[in-house]
Protein backbone atom coordinates (compact mmCIF):
# COMPACT_ATOMS: atom_id res chain seq x y z
CA UNK A 1 0.00 0.00 0.00
CA UNK A 2 2.72 2.36 1.10
CA UNK A 3 5.12 1.12 -1.58
CA UNK A 4 2.52 1.43 -4.34
CA UNK A 5 1.92 5.06 -3.31
CA UNK A 6 5.66 5.70 -3.44
CA UNK A 7 5.89 4.07 -6.88
CA UNK A 8 2.99 6.16 -8.25
CA UNK A 9 4.58 9.31 -6.80
CA UNK A 10 7.89 8.40 -8.41
CA UNK A 11 6.28 7.90 -11.82
CA UNK A 12 4.40 11.19 -11.47
CA UNK A 13 7.60 13.06 -10.66
CA UNK A 14 9.35 11.67 -13.74
CA UNK A 15 6.50 12.93 -15.90
CA UNK A 16 6.65 16.33 -14.24
CA UNK A 17 10.42 16.50 -14.66
CA UNK A 18 10.30 17.23 -18.40
CA UNK A 19 8.38 20.53 -18.30
CA UNK A 20 10.09 21.51 -15.06
CA UNK A 21 13.51 20.97 -16.63
CA UNK A 22 12.49 23.04 -19.63
CA UNK A 23 11.37 25.88 -17.36
CA UNK A 24 14.63 25.66 -15.42
CA UNK A 25 16.69 25.78 -18.62
CA UNK A 26 14.78 28.73 -20.01
CA UNK A 27 15.19 30.68 -16.78
CA UNK A 28 18.88 29.98 -16.25
CA UNK A 29 20.18 29.36 -19.76
CA UNK A 30 21.56 25.99 -18.64
CA UNK A 31 22.79 23.57 -21.34
CA UNK A 32 22.96 26.35 -23.93
CA UNK A 33 19.28 27.28 -24.01
CA UNK A 34 19.10 30.68 -25.68
CA UNK A 35 17.86 33.39 -23.34
CA UNK A 36 15.36 35.57 -25.12
CA UNK A 37 13.49 38.55 -23.76
CA UNK A 38 15.97 39.43 -21.01
CA UNK A 39 17.25 42.78 -19.81
CA UNK A 40 16.31 45.49 -22.23
CA UNK A 41 14.09 43.16 -24.25
CA UNK A 42 11.70 42.34 -21.41
CA UNK A 43 8.03 42.53 -22.27
CA UNK A 44 7.31 45.59 -20.14
CA UNK A 45 9.99 47.63 -21.91
CA UNK A 46 8.37 47.00 -25.29
CA UNK A 47 5.42 49.29 -24.60
CA UNK A 48 5.12 52.50 -26.62
CA UNK A 49 5.34 55.75 -24.64
CA UNK A 50 2.36 57.80 -25.83
CA UNK A 51 2.40 61.57 -26.33
CA UNK A 52 6.12 61.90 -26.91
CA UNK A 53 7.94 63.29 -29.89
CA UNK A 54 8.30 60.80 -32.71
CA UNK A 55 11.71 59.77 -33.93
CA UNK A 56 12.14 59.33 -37.66
CA UNK A 57 14.28 56.32 -38.54
CA UNK A 58 15.77 56.50 -42.04
CA UNK A 59 16.95 53.37 -43.79
CA UNK A 60 20.10 53.01 -45.82
CA UNK A 61 21.49 50.01 -47.68
CA UNK A 62 24.92 49.34 -49.12
CA UNK A 63 26.63 46.41 -50.71
CA UNK A 64 30.31 45.72 -51.06
CA UNK A 65 31.69 45.91 -54.60
CA UNK A 66 32.50 42.21 -54.55
CA UNK A 67 28.86 41.27 -53.97
CA UNK A 68 26.63 41.18 -57.11
CA UNK A 69 23.42 41.74 -55.18
CA UNK A 70 20.97 44.59 -55.37
CA UNK A 71 20.02 45.52 -51.82
CA UNK A 72 17.53 48.29 -51.13
CA UNK A 73 15.29 49.39 -48.26
CA UNK A 74 11.59 49.06 -49.03
CA UNK A 75 10.59 52.15 -47.07
CA UNK A 76 12.56 55.38 -46.83
CA UNK A 77 11.72 56.11 -43.21
CA UNK A 78 9.40 55.22 -40.32
CA UNK A 79 8.38 57.56 -37.50
CA UNK A 80 8.30 55.63 -34.24
CA UNK A 81 7.58 56.36 -30.61
CA UNK A 82 10.12 55.31 -27.96
CA UNK A 83 9.38 51.80 -26.78
CA UNK A 84 7.31 50.97 -29.86
CA UNK A 85 8.39 47.89 -31.80
CA UNK A 86 8.25 48.36 -35.52
CA UNK A 87 8.90 46.31 -38.63
CA UNK A 88 11.02 47.46 -41.54
CA UNK A 89 11.80 45.67 -44.78
CA UNK A 90 14.76 45.43 -47.10
CA UNK A 91 14.84 43.64 -50.41
CA UNK A 92 17.86 41.76 -51.69
CA UNK A 93 18.28 40.22 -55.12
CA UNK A 94 21.13 38.03 -56.25
CA UNK A 95 21.74 39.31 -59.76
CA UNK A 96 24.48 36.83 -60.60
CA UNK A 97 24.23 33.24 -61.84
CA UNK A 98 25.80 31.63 -58.76
CA UNK A 99 24.52 30.92 -55.26
CA UNK A 100 26.18 33.38 -52.95
CA UNK A 101 26.33 33.62 -49.18
CA UNK A 102 26.26 37.16 -47.84
CA UNK A 103 26.70 38.55 -44.38
CA UNK A 104 25.43 41.94 -43.26
CA UNK A 105 26.67 44.48 -40.76
CA UNK A 106 24.70 47.46 -39.54
CA UNK A 107 25.33 50.86 -38.07
CA UNK A 108 23.17 53.47 -36.37
CA UNK A 109 23.92 57.18 -36.49
CA UNK A 110 24.13 59.49 -34.59
CA UNK A 111 26.35 57.67 -32.12
CA UNK A 112 24.44 58.84 -29.07
CA UNK A 113 21.33 56.88 -30.05
CA UNK A 114 23.21 53.58 -30.49
CA UNK A 115 22.75 52.28 -26.91
CA UNK A 116 18.98 52.85 -27.15
CA UNK A 117 18.49 51.32 -30.57
CA UNK A 118 17.62 47.67 -30.06
CA UNK A 119 16.85 45.03 -32.63
CA UNK A 120 14.56 42.22 -31.60
CA UNK A 121 15.15 40.23 -34.78
CA UNK A 122 16.87 41.10 -38.03
CA UNK A 123 19.05 39.61 -40.73
CA UNK A 124 22.49 40.84 -39.76
CA UNK A 125 25.65 39.08 -38.58
CA UNK A 126 24.44 35.68 -39.78
CA UNK A 127 25.01 34.21 -43.19
CA UNK A 128 22.20 34.64 -45.71
CA UNK A 129 22.34 32.47 -48.78
CA UNK A 130 20.62 33.63 -51.93
CA UNK A 131 20.32 31.29 -54.90
CA UNK A 132 21.23 32.58 -58.36
CA UNK A 133 18.64 35.15 -59.42
CA UNK A 134 16.67 34.89 -56.18
CA UNK A 135 14.94 37.90 -54.70
CA UNK A 136 13.91 37.87 -51.07
CA UNK A 137 12.36 40.30 -48.56
CA UNK A 138 14.32 40.73 -45.37
CA UNK A 139 12.42 42.01 -42.34
CA UNK A 140 13.76 43.70 -39.28
CA UNK A 141 11.94 44.17 -35.94
CA UNK A 142 13.39 46.99 -33.87
CA UNK A 143 12.54 49.57 -31.24
CA UNK A 144 14.09 52.59 -29.59
CA UNK A 145 14.34 52.05 -25.83
CA UNK A 146 12.21 54.46 -23.82
CA UNK A 147 15.18 55.43 -21.62
CA UNK A 148 16.17 57.71 -24.47
CA UNK A 149 13.63 60.17 -23.03
CA UNK A 150 15.78 60.44 -19.88
CA UNK A 151 19.05 61.05 -21.72
CA UNK A 152 19.82 64.78 -21.94
CA UNK A 153 22.20 64.22 -24.85
CA UNK A 154 19.34 62.84 -26.96
CA UNK A 155 16.86 65.58 -26.15
CA UNK A 156 16.59 67.13 -29.61
CA UNK A 157 17.15 63.96 -31.55
CA UNK A 158 14.68 63.78 -34.44
CA UNK A 159 16.35 61.62 -37.06
CA UNK A 160 18.18 58.35 -36.86
CA UNK A 161 19.84 56.63 -39.80
CA UNK A 162 20.10 52.87 -39.83
CA UNK A 163 22.54 51.55 -42.46
CA UNK A 164 23.03 47.96 -43.46
CA UNK A 165 25.99 46.82 -45.52
CA UNK A 166 26.03 43.44 -47.19
CA UNK A 167 29.36 41.74 -47.80
CA UNK A 168 30.24 38.50 -49.42
CA UNK A 169 30.97 35.84 -46.80
CA UNK A 170 34.22 33.94 -46.62
CA UNK A 171 35.64 31.53 -44.07
CA UNK A 172 38.53 32.77 -41.99
CA UNK A 173 41.39 30.68 -40.61
CA UNK A 174 39.21 29.57 -37.71
CA UNK A 175 36.50 28.35 -40.08
CA UNK A 176 34.01 31.07 -39.21
CA UNK A 177 32.07 33.03 -41.80
CA UNK A 178 33.09 36.66 -41.91
CA UNK A 179 32.67 39.54 -44.36
CA UNK A 180 34.94 39.26 -47.38
CA UNK A 181 36.43 42.72 -47.17
CA UNK A 182 39.37 44.40 -45.51
CA UNK A 183 39.11 44.91 -41.76
CA UNK A 184 39.05 48.68 -42.32
CA UNK A 185 36.02 48.45 -44.61
CA UNK A 186 34.13 46.23 -42.19
CA UNK A 187 34.87 48.53 -39.25
CA UNK A 188 33.78 51.51 -41.34
CA UNK A 189 30.43 49.82 -42.06
CA UNK A 190 30.00 49.34 -38.30
CA UNK A 191 30.72 53.03 -37.72
CA UNK A 192 34.08 52.52 -36.05
CA UNK A 193 36.28 54.04 -38.75
CA UNK A 194 37.21 56.99 -36.56
CA UNK A 195 38.33 54.82 -33.66
CA UNK A 196 41.59 52.96 -33.24
CA UNK A 197 40.93 49.24 -33.21
CA UNK A 198 43.01 46.69 -31.33
CA UNK A 199 44.10 43.71 -33.44
CA UNK A 200 41.82 40.69 -33.21
CA UNK A 201 42.67 37.99 -30.66
CA UNK A 202 43.69 35.46 -33.30
CA UNK A 203 46.13 37.97 -34.80
CA UNK A 204 47.48 39.12 -31.45
CA UNK A 205 48.75 35.65 -30.56
CA UNK A 206 50.97 35.63 -33.62
CA UNK A 207 52.59 38.89 -32.46
CA UNK A 208 53.21 37.47 -28.98
CA UNK A 209 55.25 34.61 -30.40
CA UNK A 210 57.58 37.09 -32.09
CA UNK A 211 58.21 39.23 -29.00
CA UNK A 212 61.12 38.20 -26.75
CA UNK A 213 60.18 36.31 -23.59
CA UNK A 214 61.88 37.66 -20.48
CA UNK A 215 62.52 35.16 -17.73
CA UNK B 1 23.50 44.63 -15.60
CA UNK B 2 21.54 47.86 -15.61
CA UNK B 3 20.27 49.28 -18.86
CA UNK B 4 19.53 52.86 -19.84
CA UNK B 5 22.84 54.21 -18.52
CA UNK B 6 24.94 56.64 -20.60
CA UNK B 7 26.86 55.02 -23.46
CA UNK B 8 30.15 53.55 -22.45
CA UNK B 9 32.64 51.06 -23.84
CA UNK B 10 30.39 48.16 -22.97
CA UNK B 11 27.06 49.55 -24.17
CA UNK B 12 27.27 52.14 -26.91
CA UNK B 13 30.52 51.22 -28.53
CA UNK B 14 29.86 47.60 -29.33
CA UNK B 15 27.45 46.35 -31.99
CA UNK B 16 24.95 44.25 -30.06
CA UNK B 17 23.42 41.23 -31.74
CA UNK B 18 19.65 41.05 -32.14
CA UNK B 19 17.79 39.45 -29.26
CA UNK B 20 16.22 36.67 -31.29
CA UNK B 21 18.88 36.30 -33.92
CA UNK B 22 18.07 36.30 -37.56
CA UNK B 23 14.74 35.89 -39.37
CA UNK B 24 14.81 32.79 -41.60
CA UNK B 25 14.66 33.80 -45.24
CA UNK B 26 11.20 33.73 -46.82
CA UNK B 27 12.41 31.99 -49.98
CA UNK B 28 8.93 31.37 -51.37
CA UNK B 29 7.59 34.85 -50.58
CA UNK B 30 4.79 33.31 -48.54
CA UNK B 31 4.23 36.44 -46.46
CA UNK B 32 4.76 39.01 -49.19
CA UNK B 33 1.08 40.06 -49.29
CA UNK B 34 1.16 40.99 -45.61
CA UNK B 35 4.37 42.91 -46.18
CA UNK B 36 2.80 44.82 -49.09
CA UNK B 37 -0.24 45.66 -46.96
CA UNK B 38 2.02 47.04 -44.25
CA UNK B 39 4.11 49.10 -46.68
CA UNK B 40 0.99 50.57 -48.31
CA UNK B 41 -0.37 51.51 -44.89
CA UNK B 42 2.94 53.19 -44.04
CA UNK B 43 2.79 55.28 -47.20
CA UNK B 44 -0.80 56.34 -46.48
CA UNK B 45 -0.08 57.26 -42.88
CA UNK B 46 2.94 59.37 -43.81
CA UNK B 47 5.48 56.91 -42.37
CA UNK B 48 3.75 56.95 -39.02
CA UNK B 49 4.21 53.55 -37.44
CA UNK B 50 1.34 53.51 -34.93
CA UNK B 51 -1.67 53.11 -37.30
CA UNK B 52 0.04 50.21 -39.05
CA UNK B 53 1.01 48.11 -36.05
CA UNK B 54 -1.86 45.66 -36.49
CA UNK B 55 -0.35 44.83 -39.87
CA UNK B 56 2.97 44.16 -38.14
CA UNK B 57 1.11 41.63 -36.03
CA UNK B 58 -0.44 40.01 -39.13
CA UNK B 59 2.88 39.73 -40.89
CA UNK B 60 4.56 38.11 -37.89
CA UNK B 61 1.54 35.83 -37.44
CA UNK B 62 1.99 34.74 -41.07
CA UNK B 63 5.64 33.95 -40.37
CA UNK B 64 4.81 32.01 -37.23
CA UNK B 65 2.18 29.93 -39.02
CA UNK B 66 4.57 28.93 -41.78
CA UNK B 67 7.48 28.08 -39.51
CA UNK B 68 9.47 31.15 -40.47
CA UNK B 69 9.59 32.42 -36.90
CA UNK B 70 9.40 30.88 -33.43
CA UNK B 71 5.94 31.28 -31.96
CA UNK B 72 5.92 33.62 -28.98
CA UNK B 73 3.51 35.73 -26.95
CA UNK B 74 2.67 39.09 -28.48
CA UNK B 75 3.67 40.92 -25.33
CA UNK B 76 7.23 39.63 -25.70
CA UNK B 77 7.31 41.23 -29.15
CA UNK B 78 5.74 44.48 -28.01
CA UNK B 79 2.51 43.92 -29.97
CA UNK B 80 0.15 43.12 -27.10
CA UNK B 81 -2.58 45.79 -27.00
CA UNK B 82 -3.63 45.81 -30.65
Amino acid sequence: MYTSAVIILGVGVTYAAVPLYRMFCAATGFAGTPKVGMGKFEADRLVPVEDTKRIKVHFNADTSDALPWSFIPQQKHVSVLPGETSLAFYKAKNTSNQDIIGIATYNVTPDRVAPYFAKVECFCFEEQKLLAGEEVDMPLLFFIDKDILDDPACRNLDDVVLSYTFFRARRNAQGHLEPDASEATVQASLGFDKFENAPKAENRRKDDKESPVSS
Amino acid sequence: MSFGRPPSISTGFSPTPPDRGSFPLDHFAECREYMKAYLDCLKKSGSNSTPCRHLNKEYLECRMQRGLMDRDDWKNLGLANL
